[in-house]
């Protein structure tokens, strides 16, 4: 029987937009880390004010909000964990506004990454932030997560590329901010806040002119931490290419007996490095980078010939996690940031870490950015081999915590963090998030339990991390 | 009366100046003053003090003079941590060496420092090519009135760990904090910099500038500025002149000032005049300059964010409007950040004061967003630094409240009164 909630949503939305048949509700149940959510209903609504309404009712209902896009999230952001509303923005999903002059567009939250670069790409112009995910994930989750993406080496990551957004706040009522409005940067603290702040009904996005010239190349080295060191020395050069990943033996088979890009399946690892710019430029760069890789222990050097070829060889490095799904019984990905010159010897660490809680791991990550995501395969019916994926991943990100790292580059905090993140932050740090936290949503009513553990206050975090 | 120490403020001076030499002292010193119901202003070089009204009440001026130092640089790394307190210059100094910078682009760079630059949310005219400075900082610590010392971010250049809390004191003014320390990606620096002036006559302004959309190669500046000419010379009889910055590789460099030429070439103009390496560094830092520069006691200078393609009608509609009101006008019109930046003036402080009413509820209403940058303190105190309040202004307030509930940094400098 349907609740008093379900209820009022079905008489304010109609079914076509309200959803609360369990066998519906499952599909807003999970995310790419956790499964087992439970919502107590669901909308898909078309406009901002259906998302207004809900909302509304959600509050009067006593039942939290939790904002979805795609559900590709890696940390359970998008998973509700004590029930309450998902509002799915997979309907808000159209290019409102195109402006090349200005470099900027207007976009609903549930609008796919790449079609959006894809729509736009005719002009002259594309949206930077690229995550692998950039088929299947929405701009809004980008937002929610400010996510990142291979070439966010030289162009930043998403929140560098959001110029205003609108939301609708905890109480049901409707914003916009500007980057350009002047008071303090709201717009700033909204990206990244991973639903907990507003819900992002439109994003303003900055748009960048297509370079004159590309290149990708491919590089093959012995082992993970030879290319490490080449990544590091690159930098430190003060070369900044566009894209620097790093895959490893393990991820490139996997990928390539899937997508035969061309990877050299037999290296140890491989660097796939792109670099854009003034085609007068393009020479030079791959000079230097070439040389430095060499001096690091290359053993080949490639460039793709055309467009063709390095769209295959990005399609193949995008869907590696995907490739893996295909050979792995389970898989999990963890995501952490090092300082760039400590990455040979972090990528050291984790091998160790692996090796001792005998799990087979692979490495496809954004080398360039300090930014490693160690994938660890597993069978989640075996209860051991779960709680070595637990604890090898807290020692990892431990090991990059004492590495002057952080314990997440973009996949962002999520339910899976919560408790971590006092590792990082001290009480009083995380009280001034909490102070911002007061402001948009003082009963936490937006996506709770996320980013920071149930009831943060001080005396807890404390408890918390002692324990 | 205005009263002038290094430290007054509109017509009021402190009680005292604090000078803390380190971070906790500077944190226990905003915590005193909070608790007795002192209101403080935090200094840094007070290059940009001119921004947002004066405060309503000040006891106390804390200096972060002696906070002066790079906490943490490996070149390899492109990152450098900085306490607040260090100048613009003595970044660049420190990063000079590894050949890498940051785009601070804010004026007099010997005395602003860090920490006032990112409170004051500084946006230079480079950053449609590296970003904001905003985009650059990738960690903070900051004191708050309740004695802590907060951090956000880190050392790596990505993190998504909790809100992006470095952002939140980026533009508040020291409203909501004092920051002390700053982390940022320091940038590769280009090999070559030229600076390419022109004469740009009203006529063939848009043309102008439509051809400079299309050039291959992006310039890393493109400003126009007119009038400022104790700042950037006259070409010409011609008041407007463009000034076109690349910056790159020698190649690029030569390959861009050859279809820069062509492109202008085709728009009738003949002449453009060529600046090269701290020759076109030095013409960039003095049109920066420029922005905040005061024309005796008898300026004020506007400053309007917007589109790139409206930056034209806002700047003119300003400027229009001051003739109107018999002031002079000079401007500065960023078309690829879309900054117009407006300095009006009449015959005398006298004069301005008697026009300024007029004058600014006119531009106000033209022009919306429209904020004051810098200018004389008397007539700054004539009217308000920021117009109408924006629609987020009942969150604004919320997050004063929660950052300062005692009101006690710079009262009544920011928006709406807070
Ligand atoms: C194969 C694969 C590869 C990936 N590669 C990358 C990568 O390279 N870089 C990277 O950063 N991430 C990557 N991810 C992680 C994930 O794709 C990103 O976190 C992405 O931003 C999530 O987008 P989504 O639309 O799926 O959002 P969801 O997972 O649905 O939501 C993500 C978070 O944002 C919130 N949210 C969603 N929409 C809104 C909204 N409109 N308003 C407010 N909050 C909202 C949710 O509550 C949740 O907390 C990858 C994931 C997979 C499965």
């Amino acid at each position: 029987m349907a609740s008093t909630f379900q209820r009022r949503l079905i008489d304010a939305l109609g079914t076509d937009v309200a959803r609360i048949e369990p066998a519906d509700l499952a599909a807003y149940g999970y995310d790419a880390y956790k499964e087992d959510g439970n919502a107590s209903a669901a909308i898909v609504p078309r406009d901002v004010r259906e998302v207004a309404t809900a909302v509304r009712i959600a509050r009067e209902c006593d039942e939290p909000v939790i904002p979805r896009g795609a559900g590709t999230g890696l940390c359970g952001g998008a998973v509700p964990v004590k029930g309450g509303l998902v509002i799915s923005f997979a309907r808000m999903n159209r290019l409102l506004a195109l402006d090349v002059r200005n470099r900027r567009a207007r976009v609903q939250p549930g609008l796919i990454n790449l079609e959006l670069s894809s729509a736009i790409a005719r002009y002259g112009v594309f949206y930077a932030p690229d995550p692998s995910s950039q088929k299947i994930s929405t701009i809004g989750g980008n937002v929610g997560t400010n996510a990142g993406g291979p070439h966010c080496l030289s162009y930043g990551t998403t929140t560098n590329h959001v110029l205003g957004l609108q939301y609708v706040d905890a109480a049901g009522r409707i914003h916009t901010t500007a980057l350009d409005d002047v008071g303090y940067d709201v717009t700033g603290l909204l990206v990244g806040s991973e639903g907990t702040l507003g819900l992002i009904t439109e994003i303003e996005v900055r748009l960048m002119r297509l370079p004159e010239a590309v290149r990708v190349y491919v590089a093959a080295f012995a082992d993970v931490e030879s290319a490490s060191e080449a990544v590091s020395a690159i930098i430190g050069a003060g070369i900044v290419p566009v894209a620097l990943e790093i895959m490893d033996k393990l991820i490139t088979q996997a990928v390539e007996a899937h997508y035969h890009a061309g990877f050299p399946a037999d290296a140890g690892a491989v660097l796939l490095v792109e670099t854009a710019g003034p085609l007068d430029d393009m020479d030079d760069a791959e000079r230097i980078i070439a040389g430095i890789a060499r001096e690091h222990g290359a053993l080949s050097w490639r460039a793709a010939r055309d467009a063709a070829e390095r769209a295959a060889l990005w399609a193949a490095r995008k869907g590696a996690a995907g490739a893996i799904g295909r050979i792995a019984p389970n898989y999990y990905i963890q995501d952490a940031c090092v300082p760039r010159t400590k990455l040979p010897a972090v990528m050291k660490a984790v091998e160790g870490i692996a090796r001792h809680y005998q799990l087979p791991v692979g490495n496809v990550f954004h080398a360039g950015d300090g930014n490693l995501h160690p994938l660890m395969i597993f069978d989640r019916r075996e209860p051991r081999q779960v709680q070595a994926v637990i604890d090898a991943g807290n020692e990892i990100l431990q090991t990059c915590i004492d590495m002057g790292g952080t314990i997440s580059g973009e996949h962002g905090i999520g339910y899976e963090k919560r408790k971590t993140l006092s590792l990082v932050f001290s009480v009083a740090d995380l009280a001034a998030m909490a102070r911002v936290r007061d402001v948009f949503d003082p009963m936490r009513a937006l996506n709770p339990d996320k980013i920071f553990p149930t009831g943060a206050v001080c005396g807890e975090v404390k408890a918390s991390t002692a324990a | 009366m205005i009263v002038s120490t290094p430290y007054a403020l509109g017509n009021r001076a402190p009680a005292r100046v604090e000078e803390p030499a380190d971070a906790p002292r500077l944190a226990g010193t905003l915590a005193a003053a909070a608790e007795s119901g002192s209101a403080v202003v935090i200094f840094g070089g007070s290059t940009l003090q001119s921004i947002g009204n004066a405060p309503q009440r000040y006891d106390v001026a804390i200096s972060l003079r002696k906070l002066d130092r790079v906490l943490q640089y490996d070149p390899r790394e492109l990152t450098i941590g900085l306490q607040a307190g260090i100048t613009l210059e003595g970044v660049a100094r420190a990063l000079a060496q590894a050949r890498q910078f940051i785009p601070f682009d804010a004026p007099l760079p010997r005395r602003a420092t860090v920490g006032g630059t990112l409170a004051a949310g500084w946006a230079g005219p480079r950053r449609a090519a590296y970003g904001h400075l905003r985009d650059l900082l990738i960690g903070s610590t900051v004191a708050l009135t309740d004695g802590s010392l907060v951090n956000a971010g880190g050392m790596v250049v990505k993190n998504v760990t909790g809100y992006d809390m470095s952002r939140l004191y980026v533009g508040s003014l020291g409203t909501l904090g004092a920051i002390v320390r700053a982390n940022f990606k320091t940038l590769p620096r280009p090999p070559r910099q030229r600076l390419a002036i022109a004469p740009l006559a009203d006529e063939i302004r848009e043309r102008t500038l439509t051809a400079l959309e299309t050039l291959a190669i992006e310039p890393a500046a493109a400003l126009v500025v007119d009038g400022f000419f104790e700042r950037v010379p006259r070409l010409r009889d011609e008041d407007a002149r463009l000034l076109v910055l690349f910056e790159g590789s020698g190649a690029v460099i030569d390959r861009a000032t050859r279809e820069l030429r062509s492109a202008l070439g085709k728009c009738g103009i003949a002449e453009t005049l060529l600046f090269d390496e701290t020759a076109a560094a030095d013409v960039l830092q003095n049109t920066i300059d420029a922005y905040i520069e005061p024309l005796e006691d008898r300026s004020v200078t506007y400053r309007s964010t917007g589109l790139p393609q409206t930056v034209w009608q806002r700047a003119l509609a300003v400027c229009g409007i001051a003739s109107d009101c018999d002031a002079r006008f000079d401007f500065i019109a960023d078309i690829r950040t879309g900054d117009a930046i407006v300095r009006v003036a009449g015959t005398s402080g006298a004069r301005t004061a008697a026009l300024l009413g007029e004058l600014d509820a006119g531009v106000r209403a033209a022009v919306p967003g429209l904020t004051v940058l810098a200018g004389d303190p008397a007539l700054r105190a004539q009217i308000d630094a920021w117009g109408t309040p924006p629609s987020t202004m009942e969150t604004l307030r919320a997050i004063k409240t929660r950052f300062d509930p005692t009101a006690s940094l710079a009262p009544g400098r920011y928006v709406g009164g807070l």
